[in-house]
């Protein structure tokens, strides 16, 4: 291809000098629009086409070239929508957040109008659509008051020809909902030049002044998020065995009582900031350094450990985290007055 | 990247200036080419019979198919020899697949030639593959001769990339 500038285009040499050229024109053409052949060339682009001939006559070598026909890519209307979200996503009544990408399969810029429809066939319970949110720092999370919520029309910006978006779709779920239960939310992509039977064209609507034409997807795409209803409780029982003065059981002054909490959590989800309280009842007196958890002796100060007693204010242990399946027990001993 | 850029414009510069001698002999070129292209539509009957017809490209995608034709005629009195058409594919088009598999084609930008079977190409870590219809870079027709008044019709079907 370097070689190209020794060719000096005299007399019988031309034949030669021509057919390098094209050589290098072309190669260069070839190479230069590669990055864009992956998924289709750009709205816009020019297709050229020249052929050349070469013959001879009673005169010599002579070339010739035909005319150069063009015709102008349009653009081609395609998008996909696909739920980013592993699995179910465990929710609780309140705030649940499905995650989805929107991708720009068509050969030009193109904006999507987005409509989440939360009344799915087949839901245990439907969700209300709080908003619609874009990634915009690009992290993968929600993250409120920095992802940008869509005002209605929902409507992306002008997403590149293959460029993907991520998209939130922030539900409320209703209270009244029982563990298990499902929810499905389906988010719809539609190009907002418009939507319809593949091959439906608009006439102008594209790149250029071209036509946009609606490619396989119909220029709309669809996914569906689900949500898994995992409400976690606790389930906090209470026990008492007495020691009297005299070895026996009975309930007189002097009896020692002690008090076992058990805390079983239960549900598929986890709970933050789980304390566990208990005041000292009436006529009874708070057993000082007595304050256990799971068989290890807490003190009575607050502040060192999870734990802190008094007779007045009664017992509390901070567990802090919890998850579904844990259990813990907290034991406090009393003398009755 | 800069070098190759550089080398590539001293290319077009050259191509530029030369042309004007190639021109001048066109004006008594005893050969007219002409070329068209046409969008390929395939549709289908209540029968379910296919149906191609050949229209001009009014709305044209990736993966339509175009045809791309060359008439020429020989409109001087003498015959001419060695009639060799080069036809560079156009970047956003590939050779379609159905090709006539004798179509002389080049898959280096024209320094060698032969039909798409014979042809392999170089990877960059240096080995090679067999060439396929993607790589076709030229088609070429060569006639050893033709008649004064003899005319025909050259053309290859491509698709959009």
């Amino acid at each position: 291809m370097l070689t190209i500038t020794a060719y000096v285009p005299i007399g019988m040499d031309t034949q030669k000098l021509i057919s390098s050229l094209f050589a290098t024109t072309v190669l260069a053409t070839f190479t230069l629009s590669a990055p864009a052949l992956a998924e289709g060339v750009d709205a816009g682009t020019l297709i050229e086409n020249t052929a050349s001939a070469t013959f001879e006559d009673g005169e010599g070598s002579k070339t010739v070239d035909s005319n150069t026909v063009t015709v102008r890519v349009d653009e081609m209307l395609d998008v996909t929508v696909t739920s980013q979200d592993s699995g179910p996503v465990a929710a609780a009544p309140g705030e649940a957040v499905l995650t989805y990408e929107v991708t720009n399969q068509g050969n030009g810029p193109e904006a999507f109008t987005l409509t989440a429809n939360p009344a799915v066939a087949g839901n245990d319970f439907d969700t209300t659509i709080t908003a619609i949110a874009v990634d915009t720092n690009g992290n993968g999370v929600y993250d409120d008051g920095v992802d940008e919520i869509l005002t209605g029309p929902e409507t992306t910006a002008e997403l590149a020809a293959d460029e993907a978006l991520t998209v939130f779709v922030i539900v409320a779920v209703p209270g009244g909902v029982a563990d298990d239960d499902t929810s499905d939310i389906e988010l719809l992509a539609e190009a907002v030049t418009g939507t319809g039977a593949p091959g439906t064209s608009f006439a102008g609507a594209g790149v250029d002044g071209g036509d946009a034409i609606v490619g396989a997807t119909g220029a709309d795409g669809t996914a569906t998020g689900s949500l898994l209803i995992g409400i976690t409780t606790v389930d906090l029982t209470k026990a008492v065995s007495l020691v009297d003065p005299f070895g026996g059981t009975s309930a007189v002054p002097g009896t020692v009582a002690t008090f076992t909490l058990t805390a079983e959590v239960i549900g598929d989800g986890s709970l933050d900031n789980l304390v566990i309280t208990d005041g000292i009842p009436d006529d009874t007196t708070y057993v000082d350094g007595s304050l256990m958890f799971d068989g290890a002796t807490l003190t009575d100060a607050s502040g060192d450990d999870a734990g802190e007693a008094s007779d007045a204010a009664g017992i509390s242990v901070d567990i802090g985290t919890v998850n579904g399946g844990d259990t813990f027990e907290v034991t406090f001993d009393v003398t009755i007055d | 990247m800069n070098i190759f850029q550089k080398a590539l414009a001293t290319a077009l510069f050259v191509a530029t200036a030369s042309m004007a001698g190639p021109a001048l002999a066109q004006e008594a070129s005893p050969v007219s080419l002409s070329g068209d292209v046409k969008a390929v539509v395939t549709s289908f009957d209540a029968e379910g019979n296919q149906s191609v017809e050949l229209v001009e490209p009014s709305t044209i995608v990736p993966g339509d198919r175009l045809i791309f034709g060359t008439d020429y005629a020989n409109t001087g009195d003498e015959p001419v020899k060695n009639f060799v058409v080069t036809n560079p594919l156009p970047g956003p088009v590939r050779l379609a697949p159905d090709a006539d598999a004798e179509l002389v084609v080049s898959v280096d930008g024209g320094k060698s030639w032969g039909t798409l079977s014979g042809l392999a190409v170089t990877l960059e870590d240096g080995s090679t593959r067999s060439a396929t219809h993607q790589d076709v870079t030229h088609v070429r027709w060569t006639l050893a001769e033709i008649a004064p008044g003899e005319n025909g019709r050259l053309e290859y079907p491509a698709i959009i990339r």
